[in-house]
């Protein structure tokens, strides 16, 4: 849009608000409102300026209404006066006046907030204290009751089957396919051409467990079997991975006897994820499921 | 509207627009001049005007022109009366006595 354009926009603009806004005010005035105000905003130079005196034609017209309204309302009650009927009405009015009922609004609402936060509100945010204390005098002497001795749980409950440092297996490769009327091949000699048998594989294969950071079982005791006095060892299986965390849920194998206990194993072992030693082959860790036991055992 | 002598309620604006009056209270002013005299918004301006006029302190006539003939609409000029005059200047007599003190 061009500025010639905007320009044009905004006078049509502010003529239609001017006029729409004169024919807002009451009859006697409207027509007069409509010439005059028509006649102020030929003498604005600017757009802008046009557009904002019609805006504000239009905001003039609610207090001009307003105004219209209160005198007419004034002149009947003056009317009502000389009829000796309304001389309290019209003395009221006077001091009611809009100031003043104002200023009694806004007393009446601090008024309302005060009494809210004394009575009802209040109550919610401050904590009451009691008035008067009062004291009693108490003369006979209770024995002294000495607390029970409390219930420690041995750190070292913890019981990890260390696995064996080295397990050597050895694979025994299958012999070779036979075809046809080939006899038994000949043995080995250096310099032959024919297969020879492949040497036998040996796998150092060294089994995981529970690793460095891996939790205490004293952490994980179920103070209801605490409570209870219950002790135990729990077998669990773990399948884990080279990375020591848990592939699989892992399972009891031979309960503790106690269903408290078994879950507090349970927890232990699930939370011991990320901790546990991976099994390795040739110094290489693999994924693997290998069992352990956890013992819970109270000793003071 | 009544042409009697009324109280005007007076706030900033109003003596304001008593003020551009009073610089030569014979002047005539319509409501763009008042503007340009007092930068009153015209949503303020013209209540006012209209309320002192209902009060007895202005007058206003229409400017003698024809509107065909000069290209534009005729303006509504306004001009103090004896009593607006007195009432104002007692007003501001006021306002300095406070000032002064």
């Amino acid at each position: 849009m061009t500025s010639e354009r905007m320009v044009d926009w905004m006078d049509k603009a502010a003529s239609c608000l001017v006029q729409h806004a004169a024919r807002r005010t009451p009859e006697p005035l409207s027509a007069r409102l409509e010439e005059e105000w028509l006649a102020d905003l030929a003498e604005r130079r600017s757009g802008f300026s046009r557009l904002r005196l019609g805006i504000g034609c239009y905001w003039a017209t609610y207090s001009i209404a307003r105004e219209q309204r209160a005198a007419t309302v004034a002149l009947a009650r003056s009317q009502l006066a000389h009829a000796n009927v309304a001389g309290f009405t019209t003395e009221n009015a006077t001091l009611f006046s809009r100031r003043t009922v104002t200023f009694l609004l806004v007393a009446s609402l601090h008024a309302a907030v005060l009494l809210g936060l004394a009575v009802g509100v209040g109550s919610k945010f401050i904590k009451k204290t009691p008035t008067e204390f009062v004291v009693d005098h108490i003369d006979k002497v209770l024995p002294r009751i000495d607390p029970l001795p409390p219930v420690k749980p041995d750190l070292n409950t913890i019981t990890v089957d260390p696995p064996k440092p080295v397990d050597k297996l050895t694979f025994e490769p299958d012999p070779p396919a036979v075809a046809g009327d080939v006899k038994e091949a000949p043995p080995e000699t250096q310099g032959g051409t024919g297969p020879s048998n492949p040497p036998a594989v040996t796998i150092n294969r060294v089994q995981g467990g529970p690793g460095i950071g891996f939790p205490s079982a004293h952490d994980f005791y179920p103070p209801s079997a605490i409570r209870r006095e219950e002790q135990g060892i729990a077998t669990v299986s773990a399948c884990v991975d080279a990375r020591g965390r848990l592939t699989s849920d892992p399972k009891i194998i031979q309960s503790t006897g106690s269903q408290r206990l078994d879950e507090g194993a349970l927890t232990l072992a699930i939370a011991g994820s990320g901790h546990y030693r991976a099994t390795t082959e040739n110094g290489k860790p693999v994924d693997s499921c290998y069992a352990f036991r956890i013992r819970f055992d109270l000793k003071n | 509207m009544g042409k009697e002598d009324r109280e005007v309620r007076m706030s900033l604006q109003t003596l304001k627009v008593l003020e551009a009056f009073l610089e030569n209270p014979t002047d005539q002013l319509s409501g763009a001049e008042v503007h340009q005299r007092c930068k009153l918004a015209s949503g303020t301006l013209y209540p006012i005007l209209l309320r002192l006029e209902a009060a007895g302190w202005f007058v206003s006539r229409w400017e003698s022109i024809n509107p065909s003939s000069a290209g534009r609409p005729r303006r509504r000029l306004y001009r103090l009366t004896p009593t607006g005059l007195k009432r104002a200047s007692e007003v501001f007599a006021s306002f300095n006595r406070g000032v002064l003190a």
